[in-house]
């Protein structure tokens, strides 16, 4: 198993803050505007031990990210300082609007936040007009980010604020499936599991041909 | 008939809410909702590929929404551990022998799929974001196993859970006999296995004979 699809979601929920694991009393915790969030190590929502890297024998392509549609949110991809989504003039901004590649797909964008009941949610479906291709490679060493960020925020009140996420799905090569993921960067050919797999082919077709070269020379 | 396109949906009809919440049960054998007679295994002439997984879906919403609200068919609680949240909050894991398979970004296992990228079922509002792709393979003599998680317990109307308020999903292939052979020299030879490249091994063989 060293091609694994892996996912990552995160929301505002929480029971404490820095919190490892999901848990059944988590409720919804206050996001800042326009602050960004890591959604790894961030602090609020469920997290994880340590920065999200990869080793020296690790490749990993993000493939898809998305966020709620909601308050305006965005999300950004960091490798190591560089963010990825930058304006035309190559000035930071928010990154990817949940409206482009929202999560869940089909959620709604608007909430009424004054008077909400099953007849006043958003009933429209929102549908991705983002793809993240070409795919964000993250190479053996780096570390990466992925930002969320709002520039309303939510409220501070757990009874009135707002439930939000995000979601990235990424593919993780690991061992010798790593190495081969370099060496098709070196040769400009795309990093996706199809293309691992013909590298694979191709060495072993090469070592089938020099073993019959082999036995040929020396039946000669 | 020795290619298998198969699925499995469990249903947690009859739970104890309570007893599960926070709880990694397997579908296959968990105790809970429709079991199997045994814990999911491959025999030595046989081949699984898993091609998807799914859960009921959840959706985030405003902490303020009412007590007993429906949201696109999914329950809003408004008590604590429950508000802002529609839907049970489930995430569906993929467990080969003790390796769980989807993992955090710090190589820790996590709960593995949402059910908010992965739905089931489908349907306009809850759309799949996730593909399970590469596929995932059970080679022969292999135990595996479905593990359902799920945190919202205000997404069950009684303390028992109804049908369809918590499901999950899967879609594999069972290769047996001849075909569990050919996967596992398709699986040498750094080949994807479905059925499309062993009917063309097989082709490849008998065009080697004639």
């Amino acid at each position: 198993m060293s091609m694994r699809s892996q996912v990552y979601e995160w929301s505002n929920l929480q029971t404490s803050s820095n919190q490892l694991r999901r848990l059944s009393t988590d409720q919804p915790a206050q996001v800042v505007g326009n602050r960004e969030y890591d959604i790894f190590t961030g602090g609020i929502g469920n997290n994880i031990t340590k920065p999200a890297e990869t080793t020296a024998t690790q490749f990993i392509v993000i493939e898809d990210i998305a966020a709620s549609p909601v308050i305006s949110g965005a999300v950004q991809i960091r490798i190591n300082t560089t963010d990825y989504f930058q304006n035309p003039d190559v000035t930071n901004m928010d990154g990817i609007p949940g409206l482009a590649s929202p999560y869940p797909r089909g959620a709604n964008s608007t909430l009424d936040l004054t008077a909400v009941d099953a007849t006043t949610v958003g009933s429209e479906n929102i549908l991705k007009s983002f793809d993240l291709y070409p795919d964000v490679y993250v190479l053996p060493g780096q570390t990466f980010q992925i930002l969320y960020l709002t520039p309303s925020g939510t409220t501070t009140d757990a009874t009135s604020t707002e439930v939000v996420s995000c979601f990235v799905k990424y593919t993780l090569y690991d061992g010798p499936d790593a190495l081969i993921a370099n060496k098709l960067l070196e040769l400009g050919v795309t990093i996706n599991p199809n293309n691992v797999d013909w590298y694979k082919r191709s060495l072993i077709e090469q070592q089938q041909r020099s073993r019959v070269a082999a036995a040929a020379g020396g039946q000669a | 008939m020795s290619m298998r396109s198969q699925v499995y949906e469990w249903d947690s009809t009859g739970m104890t809410v309570a007893t599960q919440v926070g709880q990694r049960t397997s579908i296959f054998v968990g105790g809970v909702g429709n079991n199997i007679t045994k814990p999911a295994e491959t025999t030595a002439t046989e081949f699984v590929v898993i091609e998807d997984i799914a859960t009921t879906p959840s959706l985030g919403c405003w902490a303020g929404v009412a007590d007993n609200t429906v949201i696109r068919g999914l329950l809003v609680d408004a008590t604590v551990g429950t508000a802002g949240l529609a839907g049970p909050r489930s995430y569906v894991q993929v467990r080969i022998n003790t390796t769980d398979y989807f993992l955090d970004p710090d190589n820790i296992p996590n709960d593995g799929i949402p059910g908010a990228a992965s739905p089931y079922p489908r349907s306009i509002n809850f759309q799949p974001a996730f593909n399970l792709y590469p596929d995932v393979y059970v080679l022969p003599g292999q135990v595996w196993d479905v593990l359902v998680t799920f945190y919202n317990s205000g997404a069950f109307v009684t303390t028992t859970s109804a049908a369809g308020e918590l499901m999950c999903f899967v879609k594999y292939t069972l290769y047996d006999g001849p075909d569990a052979l050919i996967a596992n020299k398709l699986l040498e030879m750094g080949i994807s296995i479905n059925p499309g490249n062993v009917d063309w091994y097989k082709r490849s063989l008998l065009q080697a004979q004639a």
